[in-house]
């Protein structure tokens, strides 16, 4: 199996958090782009670039962090989110998992704890991925049987037919000897 | 897990051939342990030979049942190949419409699917019919029927709900709105499709009596995992079963030389279906 780097998006407007995130996450060998306005997560949402997994404080300045979650799941369908919520506030979090998000973290923000849970997410994108390239492989590989042996299931047939009618001309009696095995080879060797 | 020796997979997967024709040879073990531990621990059976003597004396056959669901591969999809459901679609319905039409009376025009799995096969022959009549449905009088051994299976296809990865493989936008309803976090196969099919329980090893005939025979991705003998008899009684002018579709890498000679078989486009002689 392979242990995918992730794409990371991290949301927080808190700086020292987002310092410390970004150094962590970039030591467990994830991509990380990190913004402190949840506009500006959406903004990067909507363009080109691909993320794995979204990072988001339930709490920012410009908008709720579930709604960040909503648009993100509805512009990518298969973005795993973990929410960051205070901790006061363990309703906020159920809540944002109602709405798609996979896990919670509560602050201060346990690293080990963060890192095993995106562990967990790498794995499980991995396994995804190797069901999709294996559905895709038998695929191609069941295409490529299929038309061999549909022509072969042809040729067999019109052989079959050949031999028949050859057997039926050696067969009936009456006719010149040789003129039947000339009549029955021209059918064979018409196949 | 439970491992099982050398001797059980000789006698549990002759069990398994018995009740179900399903064909596992010597070095199947591992997957008559990966898919038959849960059941055996579930059963708090010491070994699997247990759980077979367990499965022979239960008078309401609902561990058999339990073992068969375990052991089937019920793996398929909506529209499986594509080419097999273009087949149908563009030649064999049309034809059959053809032919069966004229006449004061409606005729019944009867497409079996016989190991249809969880429906999809199914379902997705019942939205060929429905795009290639549009408004003229009523004009016939259609008889689907899907059959399996499986009772999950039948379970689930008569239920007619599919969760997001069973509808992302091979249904488009397009149709998946046509046909279906969202259900929570699944979808739900419209009831003007659900009506139109009906599934039951029926096990392939057995004789056919009772089911008549069919005109349209899919017998597909099933006989792969019966024994060659078993193959035979099988595509023997599909011979019987089907109309004079009805037509026989198999599974596209599955082959019918040396297995039945009353079939011959024809091209169109991509696929191959089956005639009788
Ligand atoms: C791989 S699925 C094929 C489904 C579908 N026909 C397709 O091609 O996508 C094989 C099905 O055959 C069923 N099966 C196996 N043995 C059977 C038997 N003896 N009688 C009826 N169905 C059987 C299994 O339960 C399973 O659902």
């Amino acid at each position: 199996m392979t242990m995918k780097t992730l794409s990371l998006l991290v949301v927080d407007d808190d700086p020292v958090i987002r310092l410390l995130l970004c150094q962590r996450l970039t030591k467990d060998n994830h991509m990380v782009s990190a913004v402190d306005k949840g506009q500006d997560a959406l903004g990067l949402l909507r363009g080109d670039a691909q993320f794995d997994a979204l990072i988001t404080d339930l709490v920012l300045p410009d908008m709720d962090g579930i709604a960040v979650l909503e648009v993100a799941k509805s512009l990518r369908p298969t973005i795993e989110a973990l929410v960051i919520t205070g901790h006061a506030s363990v309703d906020s979090a159920v809540e944002a998992m109602k709405k798609g998000a996979v896990d919670y973290l509560t602050k201060p923000i346990n690293f080990d704890e963060l890192s095993l849970r995106l562990d967990h997410i790498a794995i499980r994108q991995g396994l995804a991925k190797d069901a999709r390239d294996i559905l895709l492989a038998k695929e191609v590989t069941e295409q490529e049987a299929a038309s061999t042996i549909q022509a072969l299931e042809m040729r067999v047939s019109e052989l079959q037919d050949a031999l028949t009618a050859a057997a039926a001309i050696l067969r009936d009696g009456g006719r010149d000897q040789e003129d039947k095995i000339s009549q029955a080879l021209a059918i064979l060797n018409r196949t | 897990m439970l491992k099982i020796t050398a001797g059980e997979i000789k006698t549990v997967s002759q069990y398994i051939k018995d009740i179900s024709g399903i064909y596992l040879d010597a070095s199947k073990g591992y997957l008559l342990e990966t898919r038959l531990s849960p059941l055996a621990e579930a059963l708090d059976c010491k070994n699997y030979s247990e759980l077979q003597h367990k499965a022979s004396r239960d008078a309401s056959k609902k561990i058999e049942r339990q073992i068969i669901d375990a052991i089937s591969t019920n793996e398929t999809l909506f529209f499986r190949d594509k080419g097999p459901f273009e087949l149908l679609q563009y030649k064999l319905l049309p034809e059959l419409i053809d032919a069966r039409s004229g006449g004061a009376l409606k005729r019944q025009l009867r497409v079996w699917s016989a190991a249809s799995s969880t429906g999809q096969e199914l379902y997705s022959v019942a939205i060929v019919i429905r795009e290639l009549l549009q408004g003229n449905l009523g004009k016939y009088n259609f008889h689907l029927l899907g059959t399996d051994i499986s009772d999950n299976a039948v379970q689930q296809a008569s239920y007619g709900k599919y969760n997001k990865f069973e509808i992302e493989r091979g249904l488009d936008q397009a149709v998946l709105r046509k046909y279906f309803t969202a259900f929570g976090d699944s979808w739900k196969v419209r009831d003007e499709l659900r009506a139109m099919v009906k599934f039951q329980k029926f096990n392939l090893m057995q004789p056919f009596t009772g089911l008549g005939k069919f005109d349209i025979i899919l017998c597909r991705n099933v006989a792969i995992y019966f024994t060659m003998d078993d193959r035979k008899k099988l595509f023997a009684k599909l011979a019987d079963s089907l109309a004079d002018d009805g037509f026989l579709v198999i599974g596209s890498t599955e082959s019918l030389t040396g297995i039945c000679s009353r079939f011959e078989p024809k091209r169109h486009l991509r696929s191959i279906f089956y005639q009788k002689k």
